[in-house]
């Protein structure tokens, strides 16, 4: 019979209980979707890193011999080492290769070949063909590049390095631990794989004479031993120049960067849409028990025992959130998941990366069904409490009068009947109401920050790209420029330069390396205020970023002493002023300033200019042309993937937002109904009441939408401020239009939803709902 | 004598299901206005089906419903919700006020619906409620709730105000402090009032001008009683 009855409450309720499953399951899906893939990301690349043996430690020289090697392999710690001589080299025929996506030839293909002797550290990925032998030619090849260029297994390359060439067969296509994330040179800034990619090789491809090892990588037994291994390679191998660990190699930190780049903010949102779903589902469920008050009475009257009643209410909740959060589970483990890890996937080339949910994902699953289920059991039990008879009684609202006093004076005196009862009906309905009002803020702020973050990102890319840099082009110029070819550069191109050194300076007794720029190109590579606006530097002394100034504990007229790395003149300079800066945190001063230091001469090493350059390949004395239109389009190009991402965010926002104004909606409607029918037998018009009843909920999406921007903008500063890494600074900037469009966006969303709802007052029934309740 | 109400073969037909139902059968009924009416009959007869017809708070499935001279049954929604607003009061047994309003907004409403209220000071004071208007519903014994309602359904001044159980969930003797209320609206206006009140109770047929009894559906009886009793000389 229970269960009969189970049956047609859902039936009845269905609208209630969908909203319940949508809420759950909403959540559920962007947490465990955006989980999967984060965490994918993550535990895939450290699992990838183990299984094959990622270096722990790059070592350079200007030549390893083979007693380095044994002695490095001797040291305590070092589990086994590898020497490794890595070339660019140019392929001899390159407009016999066509780009597969572009069915463009190619101008130029280099590939960066690594000559190995063994490969037991940092282990190539085979996908195809054969293992690493040192006593086997060919190439062990990139695969992303074969891919894209439509290279297999048995074609000949012929490479060129030097005079020297090189005929090899591709014997099979890898993937190789540090070569994650690769890219081109220091210029690009994501990987495209299409014109520059990797092979190995043996070492024994080569002549005797070119048998050279620049690179060590050491396998370390104990990692919380780096820093004594780094010490004593340092002092057991004459003239190394670098030991560089993990953090410091781009391939390994650029792609754990890419992994932890989004936890902060998706971490906040998937967050709170589990929070504002719990909050609301169980808001739902407290009331729809207390609706059932009567019924609960009256079975109880009956003689059924307690538990079977509970059981059957708590039945409700516990398998709608079952169902709703596994669904949830696995769909957006499976659609989100996996959609996010293959658009990185593009970029990164990390083999056998799946989506992955982390235990906690479980548990947030399992607390929610428990939550649910809790309150559920909770509210049934209180009313279980009471007498038989009086749970049979309709509850007369035990509400304290005073609470409703507000509404008795002052402004509300004079209000209309409508507005009164609808504060009250707000005043006594405490929960409910901020269930809606938390609900809806939620989803409204959620919408906010995510177009905030399109705002503040924009922001930052016009202050960097149009404030900052204030150029069309630089010219990065060579190290050994003559002093004509420099002459010739700046009579065609003016006269604007910098001058970027390494310095190192004291601080609290340490020595940290930071950089200092040289600017002597006014109004083209400009240097901002806190307000982001240009300002010219003084010839007193040198300038700090803000964000230096925090985090070094270093003020406006303090003094630093510094010098010029692989110098020994030390130089005390007083702090002049501190600029601003969104990405690199770093000493600045003038020309004139820095001529002023003894045993200084300005080199420049880059020229800005805004002649269009966009035919010119090459000019004397320039290493590289950088046009910043360029430089800007790959940036945004690389911001998409984090654009996607908040889209989808958005998207889930409004689709929560919708369920939950719903939700609220059916709710306060159900409670309403018999104060309705009443209405209706005294003679109101269907309009009349509909205005009642929309009223409230526009109210409350109101103010809502109100309080969510101040909060928005505080969450959007949070994560720029605090979540992305110390190098960046830049605060939220939110314009006005993105916070009305969100709110008139909410405003309307509920103003729809309330409207269609309000149908439902044509159909009440006066004589059957004045019947139902009492 | 003018008729107030007419109802010509009038059929209230409930579908469960395959089956059907029928709570009235074809009634035929013609009411005097300026009448107290009591209807009478037992549980599930079709009383406050009855009722309802007349209230314009439900459609007949067949038949005519003729109120004053016009024929309610053919109404839209729209025109029915003024029909009750104009001219009906209604009372229920369980009052049916709104609780998260005072006495007097309870009262207060009625100014949303009718152009010619009767001002809400008159209609508390004439259900001796005056002194309370201020309070809410649930500060309110039983019997003044029941007023509220009365003082309400007064307000509109109704030329009809029907009444299902008014008194079924009161004592006695506030039971017969709201059937004087209710007498005191039948006299009101020159006597062109007319109040149905449906009941259990036999001895308030007494102070009726027509008794009606309902059974399964059809009118069994209508009775009229050319000298009612004075609600006092009742014994209760
Ligand atoms: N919505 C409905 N659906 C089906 N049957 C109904 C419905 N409403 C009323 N009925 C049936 O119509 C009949 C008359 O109902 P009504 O409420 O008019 O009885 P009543 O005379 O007022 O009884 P009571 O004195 O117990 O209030 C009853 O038998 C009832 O079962
Ligand atoms: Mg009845």
């Amino acid at each position: 019979m229970l269960f009969k009855k189970m049956l047609r409450d859902l039936k009845h309720n269905k609208s209630q209980f969908i909203t319940i499953f949508l809420m759950v399951f909403l959540a559920v899906f962007a947490f465990s979707g955006i989980h999967a893939y984060m965490d994918g990301m993550k535990f895939g690349s450290e699992e990838y890193y183990k299984k094959q043996n990622l270096q722990d430690l790059w070592v350079t020289k200007e030549n390893f011999s083979k007693e380095d090697l044994e002695k490095v392999k001797e040291l305590d710690n070092v589990n086994n080492a590898e020497r490794l001589l890595r070339i660019k080299a140019n392929v001899v025929n390159p407009e016999d290769y066509t780009n597969k996506t572009t069915g463009k030839e190619l101008k130029e293909f280099v590939i960066e070949c690594n000559f190995i002797e063994s490969n037991d550290i940092n282990q190539l990925y085979v996908q195809k063909g054969e293992k690493f032998d040192v006593n086997k030619s060919g190439l062990w090849f990139d695969e992303y590049l074969a891919e894209n260029l439509g290279i297999k297994i048995g074609d000949e390359i012929e490479l060129s390095y030097e005079g020297l060439t090189l005929k090899e067969k591709v014997v099979a296509i890898v993937e190789a631990p540090d070569h994650v994330y690769f890219m081109k040179d220091e210029t690009a800034i994501f990987p495209t794989h299409t014109d520059y990619g990797f092979a190995y090789l043996s070492i024994n491809e080569l002549p005797e004479m070119f048998h050279v090892f620049p690179y060590m990588i050491v396998d370390v037994d104990d990692l919380s031993q780096l820093k004594e291994v780094k010490a004593s390679i340092k002092e057991n191998i004459d003239n190394v120049i670098t030991v560089t660990d993990r953090e410091d190699d781009i391939s390994y930190s650029g792609f754990l960067r890419e992994a932890e780049e989004g936890e902060s903010y998706s971490g906040i949102f998937s967050g709170l849409f589990v929070f504002i779903a719990i909050l609301s589902v169980v808001t739902t469920m407290n009331r729809f028990v207390k609706r059932e008050r009567t019924q609960i009475g009256t079975l109880k009257a009956l003689g059924i025992k307690k538990r079977k009643i509970t059981w059957m209410y708590v039945n409700y909740g516990f398998f709608i959130s079952v169902v709703a959060g596994v669904l949830g589970l696995f769909i957006g483990r499976y659609t989100l998941g996996s959609f996010f890890l293959n658009m990185e996937l593009v970029y990164y080339e990390i083999p056998y990366l799946h989506t992955y949910l982390i235990p906690l994902v479980y548990e947030v699953a399992i607390g929610i069904v428990i939550v649910i289920t809790l309150v559920t059991y909770l509210s049934c039990r209180k009313i279980l409490k009471e007498k038989a008879a009086e749970a049979i009684r309709v509850e007369i609202p035990k509400v304290k009068i005073s609470k409703f006093d507000i509404t008795t004076k002052g402004i509300f005196k004079r209000a209309s009947l409508s507005t009164k009862w609808n504060l009250r009906d707000v005043l006594r309905n405490r929960a409910r109401t901020f269930m809606a009002l938390v609900g809806i803020m939620g989803c409204t702020m959620l919408v906010v920050v995510a177009l905030g973050m399109f705002d503040s990102l924009n922001e930052y890319m016009r202050w960097e790209f149009e404030v900052i840099n204030h150029f069309d082009y630089r010219l990065n110029l060579s190290e050994n420029y003559t002093d004509s070819q420099y002459e010739a550069i700046i009579e065609k191109y003016g006269e604007k330069t910098s001058q970027s050194v390494g310095v190192e300076f004291k601080n609290d007794d340490e020595i940290e390396l930071n950089a200092l720029t040289i600017n002597d190109a006014k109004g083209l590579l400009q240097t901002t205020d806190h307000n982001k606006k240009p300002f010219e530097m003084k010839n007193d002394g040198i300038y700090i970023t803000e964000k230096m100034s925090k985090l070094k504990n270093l003020k406006v007229g303090d003094t630093v002493e510094w010098r010029i790395v692989a110098t020994d003149k030390w130089y005390k300079s007083k702090i002049a002023g501190l600029a601003k800066d969104p990405q690199n945190q770093q000493f600045y001063c003038t020309k004139d300033y820095f001529e002023t230091l003894e045993e200084t001469t300005y080199r420049p090493d880059s020229i800005y200019t805004n002649k269009d350059l966009s035919k010119i390949k090459e000019i004397n004395g320039v290493n590289t042309i950088q046009s910043i239109g360029n430089i800007r389009s790959e940036m945004d190009n690389m911001l998409q993937m984090m654009f996607m991402v908040i889209y989808l965010l958005i998207g889930i926002s409004i689709a929560l937002g919708f369920v939950i104004i719903y939700n609220l909606g059916i709710l306060s409607f159900t409670e309403k109904e018999y104060q309705f029918a009443t209405l209706k037998v005294l003679g109101y018009k269907n309009k009349q009441i509909k205005k009642i009843f929309i009223k409230q909920n526009i109210w409350i999406t109101i103010v809502a939408i109100l309080l969510s921007f101040p909060v928005a903008f505080w969450v959007t500063d949070y994560i720029f401020a605090n979540a992305i890494g110390d190098i960046y600074d830049f605060n939220a900037y939110i314009r006005p239009i993105t916070y009305a469009i969100s709110g008139l966006g909410s405003f309307i969303v509920s103003y729809l939803i309330n409207k269609f709802l309000a149908r439902k007052i044509n159909k009440i029934d006066m004589v059957s709902s004045l019947k139902g309740n009492e | 004598m003018e008729k107030i109400v007419e109802l010509k073969n009038v059929s209230k037909v409930y579908k469960i299901g395959e089956n059907e139902f029928k709570a009235l059968d074809n009634i035929d009924l013609e009411l005097n206005k300026g009448e107290m009416i009591v209807v009478l009959g037992p549980s599930g007869a079709g009383k406050s089906t009855l009722l309802n017809l007349i209230g314009g708070m439900d459609s007949p499935s067949s038949g005519e419903v003729i109120i004053d001279g016009e024929n309610i049954s053919s109404y839209n929604e729209n025109k029915l919700s003024s029909y009750r607003a104009e001219n009906v009061g209604f009372i229920f047994q369980f009052y049916n006020i709104l609780p998260s309003l005072t006495v007097k907004e309870n009262v207060d409403i009625v100014k949303d619906i009718v152009k010619n209220p009767i001002p809400t000071e008159e209609a508390l004071k004439s259900v001796g409620l005056e002194e309370h208007k201020n309070k809410f519903p649930n500060q309110l014994s039983g019997g003044e709730q029941q007023r509220v309602s009365i003082a309400r359904a007064v307000a509109k001044n109704p030329k009809l105000l029907l009444c299902d159980e008014p008194t079924g969930a009161l004592d006695s003797h506030t039971g017969v402090d709201v059937l004087k209320l209710l007498r005191k609206q039948c006299d009101a206006n020159h006597g062109a009032n007319t109040v149905i009140i449906v009941t259990h109770n036999s001895l308030i047929a007494d102070i009726a001008d027509t008794v009606i009894h309902v059974k399964n559906g059809k009118i069994e009886s209508v009775v009229k009683n050319p000298n009612p009793k004075k609600i006092d000389e009742v014994k209760w």
